[in-house]
């Protein structure tokens, strides 16, 4: 136990995977971590953003509630872009994760602290929220299994929100067992978030996927490493005696642009009540007009990623861009859940490498443009949008670094993945960093 | 002259529309949660019986009720609104092109929706040293928004409505009494061509002056040859003028996207199978029709009493409908404290029905009325005399009556009361009515 309590004090000071970590451990206990945009009672929830600084939410999220029910310790909130905004997890307020395998790269985002804590602590469940792909990047970066569960599948209540319609809480772990057994204990239907209250009862057991689909538009403008270490993967799953076709889903270049547009416009009405008047940050400038005193805070409050994100949904919300850009994501939206429909007609799952590159350098990302940065996600944005179920695991290492592959179900065929990923994990075997404490 | 109304009512929930807080009046900042105040990680869940009464007033108003809604963010920033947006319905309204029966004239309802309100700003201190406090309790208060026409005519006209609109709601799904004077309405009018906005009044009185004065303001503009700007304006309760609001603000600036976090409602069943309740104007407009009574009589029906409205139309199922209004509107009403209690309905319907075939006389069946009602025969024999005695005493005793009579003659409504109350149902409600207003207009 003192072990694993040592871990996670490493996995905080050498690799900033925590912004707060418990006292101690209680015996008996399993252990678990949650991003920092997941309530709890007892710790600060910032989500990254210095906005939020000194909030302590006075209640725990649901899936924070049924983890502790069942007999789990939170042990830390773990590291995050500001408010989900991000794929390397450079946006944030509260310290930059640092990968497990180089600390001189990232974790991926916006769980980036919650992929460093699954790969890091032998056991350990991290709980992640993806809105566009932050499970499976973090997973994919930092060499773990990250599910990512249909919309609505585990209750929202005690999220501090991204994009409403799309933000879904998931888990990371180094095995797809440990990540069963607690999407068990999340799921379900909760009164306090509506959305979760249409879903059907999770089956026993799931039905191990026996035909695969590779939409050969993914499979466009990857790294050549990433290419070819993807094209051994499907050798090998062809090997577990499934059958892999090629397939065309042209509406998934539409996925990314509508993404944003949809995510930016709830993120920037989420956003309003940050004005430093009921929680978190606070300035004791009372006697300005009260414009004034919210665009103060949030001027410092806001990091350059949320400003950027705020602007470009308030703007897609304007009169006169509304239905050209809101209204019209919401109808790609349609489109692409039908398409995906369609191939799951003939096959059980959707599978293409999680991202299009290795976890790269922070003087890399330090280069890149927002939109570059964007355009990481392209291959994590489509069962986002769509709400599908997705699951990322390693399938490969390039130069010490770990490759993951995603695949994506129908709604609400979580347990699916899970047993082609527990299968997986008979004929592929992971690595992880050695650590001496 | 065209007005047309945006009325915002309470429905009368007991918890808020999206928590479970309750609506009662409290200290300041009591009644509060982490959803009504917006904390982050809280989130909304619909409260149905909110939903209940805003479905039956769209009903009642005959509105176009489609099978699904949703609900819309309204995102702006001001320090009572603790999300700094507010969920309400925009492309989704619960109802759509209904109308309204006023006196007789179809006055369209263009929609029906729920909203939450925000909390309130309360400013002490003097002038220049004020200090502003923010009281949340009213965060989430379920509200009903009805969106008229511009059919109405007149201020006066745009008073009877709320009036009217609000009797009958009050026992359609028992909105608060109070709602003649809380009720917050938008109001917009046009004398000539342009329509001017008049933005948050409160109550009917500020309604009627409002609209008054805009009405004037208008026409004075028009009669000078000048033309009317088509704005947002604002009542100004202590001066009694509008002022410009110096707002651009049209809804579409308000930036709607749909709330993700309510999902879609499928209403269409649940608003087929609401029990509409009968409300009062809907009654006195069965009565005429089914009883051949006069309107007039028929509305005193309904808005005395329920129940004194059944048993009148029990007395019509034995006798004619005149000789049911003249019973229940006269010793019927007068005693109606106690009459109203059921037991004694077998009973008044054979005196009313023996009077009516002949079998006894007026005098007779009255002195059996008032008998069963505990009146003394003497008493109610003794008659006039006593009646005008205790007007005239009380006119004497309050001679500020009189001089408020002159003004209004709704100050009789004081001495009715009084004498009422006296008289312990002595007299039926005629009688005294009549008896008032005579000794006044003597005076007068
Ligand atoms: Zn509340």
């Amino acid at each position: 136990m003192s072990d694993t309590y040592g871990l996670i004090r490493y996995a905080q000071t050498k690799h900033l995977a925590f912004t707060e970590v418990a006292e101690g451990l209680e015996d008996g206990k399993f252990h678990f971590s949650a991003k920092d945009n997941l309530c709890a009672d007892g710790f600060q929830a910032r989500a990254g953003s210095a906005v939020l600084d000194g909030y302590s939410p006075p209640f725990d999220a649901t899936c924070i509630g049924r983890m502790k029910g069942s007999g789990g310790q939170l042990v830390g909130k773990t590291t995050m872009d500001e408010f989900g905004f991000g794929t390397f997890s450079t946006n944030s307020a509260h310290g930059v994760p640092l990968n497990p395998f180089d600390r001189e790269r990232s974790c991926g985002g916006s769980s980036g602290g919650a992929g460093a804590a699954a790969c890091l602590i032998p056991g350990h469940i991290a709980l992640g929220v993806s809105t566009g792909g932050s499970i499976s990047g973090p997973a994919s970066f930092c060499g773990v299994v990250g599910l990512t569960p249909t919309y609505g599948r585990v209750s929202r209540y005690g999220l501090i929100d991204y994009g409403n319609s799309l933000d879904k809480v998931g888990l990371l772990s180094r095995s797809a067992s440990l990540v069963a057994r607690h999407f068990r204990t999340m799921a379900g239907p909760d009164p306090k978030d509506p959305t979760s209250c249409a879903q059907p009862a999770l089956a026993g057991k799931g039905r191990m996927p026996s035909s695969l689909a590779v939409p050969r538009e993914a499979l466009q403008n990857l790294d050549p490493s990433v290419r070819s270490s993807f094209q051994e993967a499907l050798g090998k799953l062809k090997g577990m005696g499934m059958e892999v076709h090629e397939v065309s889903m042209g509406s998934l270049r539409f996925a990314l642009p509508a993404y944003y547009i949809l995510a930016t416009s709830e993120a920037s009405t989420n956003l309003a009540r940050y004005c430093g008047m009921r929680f978190g940050r606070r300035e004791e400038k009372f006697d300005q007009h009260f414009n004034d005193f919210f665009t103060g805070v949030r001027s410092e409050g806001f990091g350059d990623e949320a400003k950027r994100r705020i602007l470009l949904g308030t703007f897609c919300r304007m009169v006169g861009f509304r239905s050209r850009y809101y209204l019209k994501s919401l109808a790609v939206r349609q489109l692409l859940i039908e398409e995906y429909r369609k191939v799951f007609r003939d096959h059980d799952a959707v599978v293409t490498p999680t991202m299009p590159f290795v976890s790269p350098r922070f003087e890399e990302i330090g280069r890149m443009k927002p939109l570059e940065m964007y355009g990481a996600d392209v291959l994590t944005v489509p069962p986002n949008l769509t709400g599908m179920p997705h699951i990322s695991v390693p399938c490969a290492y390039v130069a010490g670094l770990p490759v993951g592959m995603q695949m994506v179900a129908d709604h609400w065929k979580e347990l699916d993945l899970l047993e082609a990923a527990s299968a997986w994990e008979n004929v592929f075997e992971y690595r992880f960093p050695e650590v001496s404490l | 002259m065209k007005i047309g109304l945006e009325m915002h009512f309470q429905l009368p929930t007991r918890s808020k529309l999206f928590c479970s807080c309750p609506t009662a009046p409290a200290e300041p900042n009591h009644n509060v949660c982490p959803v009504c105040l917006g904390y982050p990680g809280s989130r909304p869940a619909l409260n149905r019986k909110a939903l209940e009464a805003g479905l039956s007033i769209a009903r009642f108003l005959d509105c176009k009720i489609e099978e699904r809604v949703w609900f819309s963010r309204k995102t702006y920033f001001y320090p009572d609104l603790p999300k700094n947006f507010q969920i309400t319905q925009y492309e989704s309204p619960l109802g759509t092109d209904g109308h309204f029966d006023l006196n007789g004239r179809r006055i369209g309802i263009w929609r029906v929706h729920l909203e939450e309100d925000p909390g309130r700003i309360k400013r002490v201190g003097r002038s220049g040293e004020e200090i502003a406090f923010v009281d949340y309790n009213r965060s989430g208060i379920p509200l009903v928004e009805i969106v008229t026409a511009p059919d109405l005519t007149s201020p006066e006209e745009a008073r009877a409505l709320i009036d009217q609109l609000v009797t009958e709601l009050r026992s359609l799904c028992g909105l608060e009494a109070q709602d003649e004077q809380t009720v917050r309405v938008d109001a917009n009018l046009s004398v000539g061509e342009e329509r001017v906005e008049v933005k948050n009044v409160q109550g009917l009185r500020n309604l009627e002056k409002a609209l008054r004065f805009e009405a004037n303001r208008q026409s004075k503009l028009l009669a000078a040859g000048k033309k009317v700007v088509r704005e947002t304006r604002r009542f100004d309760e202590e001066r009694k003028v509008t002022t410009s609001a110096r707002e651009k603000e049209t809804e579409e600036d308000y930036g709607y996207i749909g709330e993700p976090d309510l999902g879609e409602f499928r209403i269409g069943e649940m608003a087929r199978n609401l029990e509409l309740k009968e409300t009062p104007l809907a009654r006195a407009k069965r009565l005429v029709a089914s009883f051949g009574i006069g309107e007039a009589t028929a509305k005193q029906l309904v808005l005395t009493s329920h129940s004194l409205t059944d048993l009148f139309e029990e007395l019509c199922l034995h006798v004619p409908p005149e000789r049911a209004v003249s019973w229940t509107t006269g010793p019927i009403s007068g005693n109606w404290a106690v009459l109203q209690d059921q037991a004694k309905w077998p009973d008044i319907v054979r005196i009313v029905k023996d009077d009516s075939e002949g079998l006894i006389n007026d005098t007779e069946a009255k002195r059996r009325i008032l008998s069963l009602a505990g009146v003394q025969q003497e008493a109610a024999v003794e008659g006039g005399d006593g009646l005008g005695k205790l007007i005239s005493d009380f006119i004497d005793e309050h001679p500020e009556v009189l001089a408020d009579y002159r003004k209004n003659p709704k100050a009789a409504n004081t001495v009715i009361g009084h004498v009422m109350k006296e008289s312990k149902g002595r007299y039926s409600s005629r009688e005294v009515v009549e008896g008032v207003r005579k000794e006044l207009e003597k005076r007068v």
